[in-house]
């Protein structure tokens, strides 16, 4: 490392030193933003991860699901695992169906109800999964900034403080905590912007998987209440 | 989330380790070492005003001085000691002292041996010799001296020419000096004065050369100077100048003649080989008025100018006034009125009050190096100014 020519070499301006001259204030909240950042990319990673798998999934199901495969042997498949998106709206709704069919219900009206609702269930339970978390990132994008500039501000605070008891008003001796200060400024945005960026990404694709899975929930209902009418049209 | 969340922390440690390695300490800026140059705020008028010259001259461009009018010291003059001619000889610092040998040694009479058989004049010196070996005559002269100098200052180059002629005074001395013991000088101092003058008149080839003869001879040297005040200090001197003949001798003059005799000032600093180009009598930092001492002058103007009340027409009331200042800033004349006023009325009211003013003023308080500026000041008296 090269010495400064600057001023005195105590005054050393590599990050690490500057993060260790700072306060403890500006310390803690370094160390948060850090933390928040971590984490931020922790979610961020798990959700791509997770989108991925989710739409492999979704595409293997709808292929799956219109090869024209009977309903009953897919969902005898699929019934004993764990199941995920389409699939478990599907197992849902056949879930439904089956239980009503086997005990002899009465209502076609009653039935599709229940399937409907049924699915709805399974698809916001499914939404909740893949939503779940973006919240922080919002949360971080937005705020990290702030608590940042918090900690610049605090750090700014200090430094003139100091330059006060020290009395030299030397830019070589004002310089130092300035720039610590606003190292704290830097690590908030470091973790907002990505924040920012991938919560907006992250929720559109979340938005165009719910939409997707509504779709099938859909055309599966139709499917069901075409099934229901012609089954209560051979009763009659 | 796990999964995530260890790559998320992976990711961030090796973000943090490249950063603190690579990005450590930002290299210093390159601040070119630039040395700061003092400013200093010099008035304008500094330089563009009057510099020497000459005040008829035409405008040239490029400003000379006048010529200084006594010619410089040369470098290397070799006017060493107290001649007055420049030559090389270091004769002078000895000429003091010898003569005053001579006087103490015309009583073993040696002296009047040496002379005639150096120079063919005989007249001067021979006679010359007498004064010191009548040794009562001395004292007379000393009295004469004083008196005759102021007496006569037409003939006091005869005298000094003429070592003969202290020569014919001492056996008429020897005489008078009797009577000049006895009676008051004057009459002794006639009786020399008059012979002198005639020899004086006499003999002219012979002034010139004892002059010539003491260069010849340096041991004897009787300059040009010295020969005019000997025969009359000669006898006064005796008493005090043995001792100090002999010191002289050791050290002081001769020390004195190898010194540099230019004098400090002798530098060519003013000196200039071009014409003189317009300018003052010396160059003098800004010969103009500056605003604030030309604003000083109207103030005070204006404090002692009590103007003439209960006239309607301002107009006659403006009065341009000329007054010239010596160097201490009085007055040297009554103010005069150029322009303006009138010979009654309230114009002639005005003008009165006007130089009035000017002369309650009178000694005018202004920087003397600008003095050719306000040497002569007009001043105009307007009313509507005042207010």
């Amino acid at each position: 490392m090269e010495n400064i020519a600057l001023a005195e070499p105590a005054a050393q301006l590599s990050i690490w030193a500057l993060f260790m001259q700072a306060g403890w204030v500006v310390k803690l909240v370094m160390l948060g933003l850090l933390g928040a950042s971590i984490w931020t990319w922790a979610i961020i990673v798990d959700k791509l991860v997770a989108y991925g798998r989710m739409k492999l999934t979704l595409n293997r199901f709808e292929q799956v699901f219109w090869s024209g495969q009977s309903l009953e042997e897919l969902y005898r498949t699929l019934a004993d695992r764990k199941t995920t998106g389409m699939s478990a709206i599907f197992v849902a709704a056949m879930r439904e169906w089956k239980k009503s069919f086997e005990k002899g219900a009465k209502s076609p009206l009653g039935l599709q109800n229940r399937i409907d609702k049924a699915m709805d269930l399974a698809l916001t339970r499914e939404m909740e999964r893949l939503e779940g978390r973006l919240g922080f990132l919002a949360t971080i994008g937005s705020a990290a900034p702030f608590i940042g500039l918090f900690g610049t501000v605090v750090g700014i605070m200090t430094s003139f403080q100091a330059i006060a008891a020290s009395k030299n008003t030397n830019l070589s001796v004002v310089a130092p905590g300035i720039a610590e200060a606003l190292l704290a400024t830097a690590i908030g945005l470091l973790a907002a912007i990505p924040a920012v960026i991938a919560y907006n990404k992250l929720s559109s694709d979340a938005g165009k998987l719910g939409v997707r899975m509504e779709g099938f929930a859909d055309e599966f209902s139709a499917i069901l209440s075409r099934q229901i009418d012609e089954k209560v049209a051979q009763r009659v | 989330m796990r999964a995530g969340f260890t790559t998320s922390v992976i990711m961030h440690a090796a973000l943090i380790g490249f950063g603190l390695f690579s990005l450590s300490a930002p290299s210093a800026f390159e601040v070119a070492d630039v040395e700061a140059l003092p400013v200093d705020i010099v008035p304008m008028e500094d330089i563009t005003q009057i510099q020497q010259g000459d005040k008829k001259a035409t405008m040239q461009e490029k400003a000379a001085p006048t010529p200084t009018q006594r010619p410089d010291i040369v470098a290397d003059a070799q006017k060493a000691g107290e001649n007055s001619v420049d030559t090389d000889k270091l004769i002078t610092p000895e000429a003091k002292p010898k003569p005053v040998q001579q006087s103490n040694t015309p009583p073993p009479s040696p002296t009047p041996t040496e002379k005639p058989a150096q120079e063919d004049a005989p007249k001067p010196k021979e006679e010359a010799k007498p004064t010191p070996a009548t040794e009562v005559a001395p004292k007379p002269q000393p009295k004469e001296e004083v008196k005759p100098d102021p007496v006569k200052e037409p003939d006091p180059k005869p005298q000094p020419v003429k070592e003969p002629e202290p020569a014919p005074k001492p056996p008429e001395q020897n005489t008078a000096s009797i009577e000049a013991l006895s009676k008051p000088d004057p009459v002794a101092e006639a009786i020399a004065s008059e012979k002198p003058v005639e020899e004086a008149v006499k003999l002219p080839d012979a002034a010139p050369a004892p002059q010539a003869k003491p260069r010849p001879q340096p041991a004897q040297a009787e300059t040009a100077k010295a020969p005019e005040r000997k025969d009359a200090d000669k006898p006064a001197k005796e008493a005090a100048s043995k001792p100090k003949s002999d010191e002289k001798e050791f050290n002081a003059d001769d020390i004195a003649a190898l010194l540099d005799k230019q004098k400090a000032s002798g530098g060519g600093a003013k000196r200039s080989s071009q014409q003189a180009s317009l300018g003052g009598e010396k160059t003098t930092s800004g010969n103009r008025l500056s605003q604030n001492e030309m604003d000083a002058l109207r103030q005070k103007l204006g404090g002692c100018w009590s103007i003439p009340a209960g006239v309607d027409d301002a107009e006659t009331l403006k009065v341009s006034v000329r007054f010239h200042l010596d160097r201490s800033g009085a007055l040297q004349d009554r103010p005069e009125v150029i322009k303006g006023g009138a010979s009654s009325g309230p114009g002639r009211t005005a003008a009165e009050s006007a130089v009035r003013a000017v002369q309650k003023c009178a000694p005018f308080n202004l920087p003397t190096d600008k003095y050719d500026s306000w040497s002569e000041v007009v001043v105009n008296f307007d009313p509507s100014d005042m207010f």
